[in-house]
């Protein structure tokens, strides 16, 4: 005999009524006043015994009708089973989804995940299947559902174990969304395929920080049949706050950096430094005020002392993990720049004297101007291989065969002939090119001058030369007059691609590529006796970019998240690049790919292309530094079904009441204990009347 | 007025029912019934006119009152005496209406405090009637009304009015009366309490002996249900209390004997400390005559006429 809703049973309480009301007619029915009681003494209510036989029938039948009705609620059935065991459970398919993102490195949150994890293993029978994954930015399975056909693995929870062990967490951001969605449509397709009695149960085991990414939920329709159960993890100390550098306003990196400090929003403490340090040694720490919840960015000047400082450092919190910040060093590029000409290095009239200011302050490059020895090799042993050759003075046919294999080796050469005569031997370089020689047409009288002047009418911004100058605030070049150009034509058809001309239609710049490397040549000069190029404000861009296509640009200390693929600038070799990751290890990609994927931990990557190395940095996603709490309603919100956890007891509780209510329905035992209570009640009634008509006769 | 000279028989049997009586509204008609009734009945006894009497002569010694020298006697026999009168004033009765819930129990169609406001009505009119003072004080746990006694036109009127008024008060402190009276009344005078005497008799003694040692006369007369001596009830229920409110469960049957003995043992009680004050104490039911009230107080002051009188002529 069992009952289904024993609540029912607190009914029974009103037992008490009948006996009450039985008890309350020996109470005296009457009130008599009188004067005074001074006289009176209490007498004890005497009860005879017949009085009291005759109303105990009356109470038994009302005291048994209401125990009746009572039970009939209490819903009573007969037992025919034995109590369940573990064994008659139907089994579940669950799948242990373990957040391995950068946030799970705090304190002793990994191993309290792991302890859950077990718990879990330990609360599963021999017929569930159950599934480890792993997620941070990513969701990786680690341990998959039983395959359909394929022999079942013994032990399979003591194998999960096993793999949980060697999990480990990684620096990658939390994308929760993700991947619940992709277990949970997973799950449900394979309930679905198999049409298997195992119930789908996702555990996300995870710290569950605020920073977690969960819109992939918003537009998945979640199954129904697939409960989550969300077991959080949270480390004692909860103060975190991380640094990140932020892109520079300006141009010049060696301005203050802008350092945004975010504290999470259940810090306790409010109080941090930061400083920029190198791996070695650190700098000095600034300090710096954040309540929780808040952000603040200051300026962290790099100071001269600390121009190889590659990472900004948080102290005072009580997490590490996310204190690091990395920052590409800018680094000086020495190059060599060859002149070939005859003016002297401080002859304002020439044009050397411009291009040694020009690349004199560049704080990126440190640039050497030499001129040309032309009876030495171009490269001499020690010396610091060059970059770019500027020639303006006739070519020997020894200098033109070595400048020829300079360029073919990669190198630059820019022709800016000076005279006739120069103009007649730097040409030759250009097969396609024809120096018209007498270079007066435009003013009558050889070389052009005063009012007479011509203007860049036609200039291709594609080119790396004036890509700088794109934009329109820029392109404005008609503020520089040229008095004297050198007039060439082109045969076609031509290899020579010109690039800027002037606006009476003559080329002003040339380029042709030879080999790995280019040839420029300007048919007019900077200097101020042809131009006023030397003396505009395009002039020191130009000659940046120049530099930039014979030195390789200067880094763009590009930083992406761990997780993000980062796209390498290839100038179109065929040789593979190699990816030094930060512990050192070397990944090589295949040819013709320039993307870099394998961000995998924060640091510096260096990319080595042939004898080019770039660096990028790689950092913590800042989402994942926000440590607070996730509101686990969110997910709700998002339509996530969410399962309560049951240990195997409850579960089999649940099933005994399933079955309980089961045999109930079909037994319905309480509509015989109405009709028993119903007749009990016409045979009080039917007595109450014939004891009343006793009396009254 | 002398009482004594009255000398009423008690033994006749034309008392009105009270009853009939209590069907009258108005309390000074109900008075006036009794009392004509009773009048009629006292006509047969001789009737002497009241006057100041005078008693005896005394030699004058220095210091006596000089306007009670009779001087003619001192014309005629040129000797100092003062004349002695006996102080015979008009009768100063105080009427204590005991008016508490207590007497709010009836049996009957009427209750205790209407039997009671009746006698009290009753004795009013009569000594009235014949030129006496009378004064009221109704009572319950505190004192409700206060008439001093007076013999003037409208006083009976203004005194029917105040004992109308309705049962008030918890409980009965027999104490408070007999104090003010004390304290009021310099001359003395015959002091009637009319109650049911339900409250403890102990302190009761000293303030009857505190009136009594100031020379006043006290009657007692106690207003009684028949049920309240019978204890004729039937069916066990709720006692309730009239005065404190308090509820008990009495089985009449079995709590009868005891009620009985106790109520004896209060009334004994009662008696015993009355009698020792020299202090009349009658029982009145309400079912009995109204007339036998006035009976007793005349018996009363009779009585302790002729015991004055004894007492003086010792």
């Amino acid at each position: 005999m069992g009952i289904l809703v024993p609540l029912y049973l607190a009914g029974l309480t009103a037992l008490s009524l009948p006996l009450i009301l039985h008890l309350v007619r020996r109470t005296p029915r009457g009130r008599q006043e009188f004067s005074s009681l001074m006289f009176l003494s209490p007498t004890p209510p005497r009860l005879t015994r017949r009085s009291r036989l005759d109303q105990i029938l009356l109470l038994l039948l009302r005291l048994a009708a209401l125990a009746l009705v009572t039970l009939a609620f209490c819903r009573p059935f007969l037992r025919e089973a034995a109590s369940l065991s573990f064994a008659d459970l139907t089994g579940k398919r669950l799948a242990i989804l373990i957040d391995t993102s950068a946030s799970m490195k705090r304190g002793d949150v990994w191993q309290q995940a792991i302890k859950v994890a077990e718990k879990q293993l330990d609360d599963l029978n021999p017929q569930d299947d159950v599934a480890l994954f792993a997620f941070s930015d990513r969701l990786r399975t680690i341990i998959d559902f039983q395959k359909e056909g394929a022999a079942p693995i013994s032990d399979k929870p003591q194998v999960v174990r096993n793999r949980l062990k060697d999990l480990q967490p990684e620096w990658g951001s939390t994308d929760l969304g993700t991947a619940l969605v992709a277990v949970a449509s997973e799950l449900d397709t394979a309930s679905d395929i198999r049409q298997s009695p195992l119930e789908p149960q996702i555990v996300v085991i995870s710290d569950f920080q605020s920073g977690s990414r969960i819109e992939a939920l918003q537009s998945f329709e979640w199954p129904e049949r697939v409960p989550v159960v969300t077991l959080a993890v949270a480390p004692t100390n909860t103060t975190n706050a991380h640094a990140q550098v932020l892109p520079a306003e300006e141009v010049n990196e060696l301005a203050d950096v802008r350092v945004r400090v975010v504290n999470s929003a259940d810090s306790r403490g409010d109080q941090f430094t930061v400083e920029w340090a190198e791996p070695k040694s650190s700098g000095v720490p600034t300090d710096v005020y954040v309540p929780p919840g808040q952000t603040r960015i200051i300026r962290l000047p790099r100071g001269t002392d600390n121009l190889q400082a590659d990472r900004v450092l948080l102290r005072g919190d009580d997490h590490d993990f996310d204190n690091t910040f990395f920052v590409v060093p800018p680094r000086k590029l020495a190059a060599t720049l060859l002149y070939a000409g005859r003016d002297a290095a401080e002859d304002p009239e020439g044009l050397q004297l411009y291009l040694r200011l020009a690349v004199a302050n560049d704080p990126l490059r440190q640039i050497e101007v030499r001129p040309l020895d032309v009876t030495k090799p171009l490269t001499a042993p020690g010396d610091v291989e060059p970059k770019i050759v500027v020639v303006s003075q006739p070519v020997t046919e020894q200098l033109r065969t070595a400048l020829t294999k300079f360029v073919e080796q990669g190198g630059l050469l820019l022709l800016v002939p000076d005279g006739d005569e120069a103009a007649t031997s730097v040409f030759s370089f250009f097969d396609d090119v024809e120096y018209a020689r007498s270079v007066a047409e435009t003013a009558g009288a050889g070389e052009s001058r005063s009012e007479k002047f011509l203007l860049l009418g036609e200039i291709d911004f594609t080119h790396p030369l004036f890509t700088p100058f794109a934009g329109p605030r820029y392109s404005d070049f008609t503020k520089i007059h040229f008095w004297k150009h050198l007039i060439v034509t082109l045969k076609l058809p031509t290899t020579t691609r010109v690039v800027a001309r002037f606006d009476n239609g003559d080329p002003a710049l040339l380029e042709r590529s030879i080999d790995k490397g280019r040839v420029l040549a300007l048919t007019s000069g900077w200097q101020p006796a042809d131009s006023q190029l030397a003396l505009s404000s395009k002039f020191v861009p130009l000659v940046g970019a120049l530099l930039d296509l014979a030195c390789g640009g200067t880094e763009v200390s590009e930083s992406v998240s761990v997780g993000q693929p980062v796209t390498l600038q290839s100038s179109g070799q065929p040789e593979p690049f190699v990816v030094q990751t930060p512990d050192g290890r070397e990944v090589r990609l295949a040819a013709e790919v320039s993307t870099f994927s394998e961000t995998d931990q924060p640091g510096i990557y260096r990319a080595k292309l042939g004898s080019t190395e770039t660096r990028f940095t790689v950092n913590l996603s800042a989402a994942e530094s926000l440590t607070a709490p996730l509101d686990l309603e969110q997910l709700e919100q998002r339509g996530v079904y969410m399962g309560t956890e049951q240990t195997r007891a409850q579960r089999i509780d649940r099933v005994r009441q399933q079955r309980d209510t089961e045999l109930e329905s079909r037994q319905k035992v309480w509509r015989w204990l109405i009709v028993v209570a119903l007749g009990l009640l016409v045979l009080e009634t039917w007595w109450a009347g014939r004891a009343e008509r006793k009396i009254t006769l | 007025m002398k009482l004594e000279a009255l000398t009423p028989a008690r033994t006749r049997a034309s008392y009105i029912d009270p009853a009939a009586l209590m069907r009258i509204k108005n309390l000074e008609l109900r008075a006036k019934l009794v009392v004509d009734g009773f009048l009629s009945g006292l006509h047969r006894s001789p009737y002497h006119g009241f006057s100041v009497e005078f008693t005896e002569y005394r030699q004058y010694s220095p210091g006596d009152d000089l306007r009670f020298l009779d001087w003619r006697l001192f014309a005629r026999s040129d000797r100092f005496y003062l004349k002695r009168f006996e102080d015979e004033t008009n009768l100063r009765c105080y009427l204590l209406v005991d008016l508490s819930r207590s007497m709010g129990f009836h049996s009957l169609s009427y209750d205790k405090a209407e039997y009671a406001k009746t006698v009290a009505a009753t004795i009013a009119y009569f000594l009235t009637l014949q030129r006496d003072a009378v004064g009221l004080i109704t009572f319950d746990q505190a004192i409700r009304e206060y008439l001093p006694a007076r013999y003037r036109t409208g006083h009976l009127h203004r005194l029917m009015i105040c004992l109308e008024h309705e049962l008030a008060g918890t409980a009965t402190d027999l104490s408070l009366p007999l104090e003010q009276v004390a304290r009021t009344a310099r001359k003395r005078g015959v002091v009637v309490l009319l109650s049911d005497m339900l409250a403890p008799v102990e302190m009761l003694e000293t303030k009857l002996g505190y009136l009594r040692s100031q020379g006043h006369e006290v009657v007692v007369i106690r207003i009684l249900d028949p049920t309240e001596v019978s204890f004729q009830f039937q069916d066990e229920s709720m006692f309730f209390d009239l005065e404190s409110g308090r509820e008990l469960y009495v089985d009449p049957q079995a709590a009868r004997s005891g009620y009985q003995e106790r109520f004896a043992e209060h009334a004994k009680a009662l008696a015993r400390v009355c009698r020792g004050l020299g202090v009349d104490v009658y029982d009145l039911t309400t079912d009995g005559p109204i007339d036998l009230a006035l009976f007793d107080l005349l018996n009363s002051r009779m009585r302790r006429g002729r015991q004055v009188a004894r007492r003086r002529r010792v």
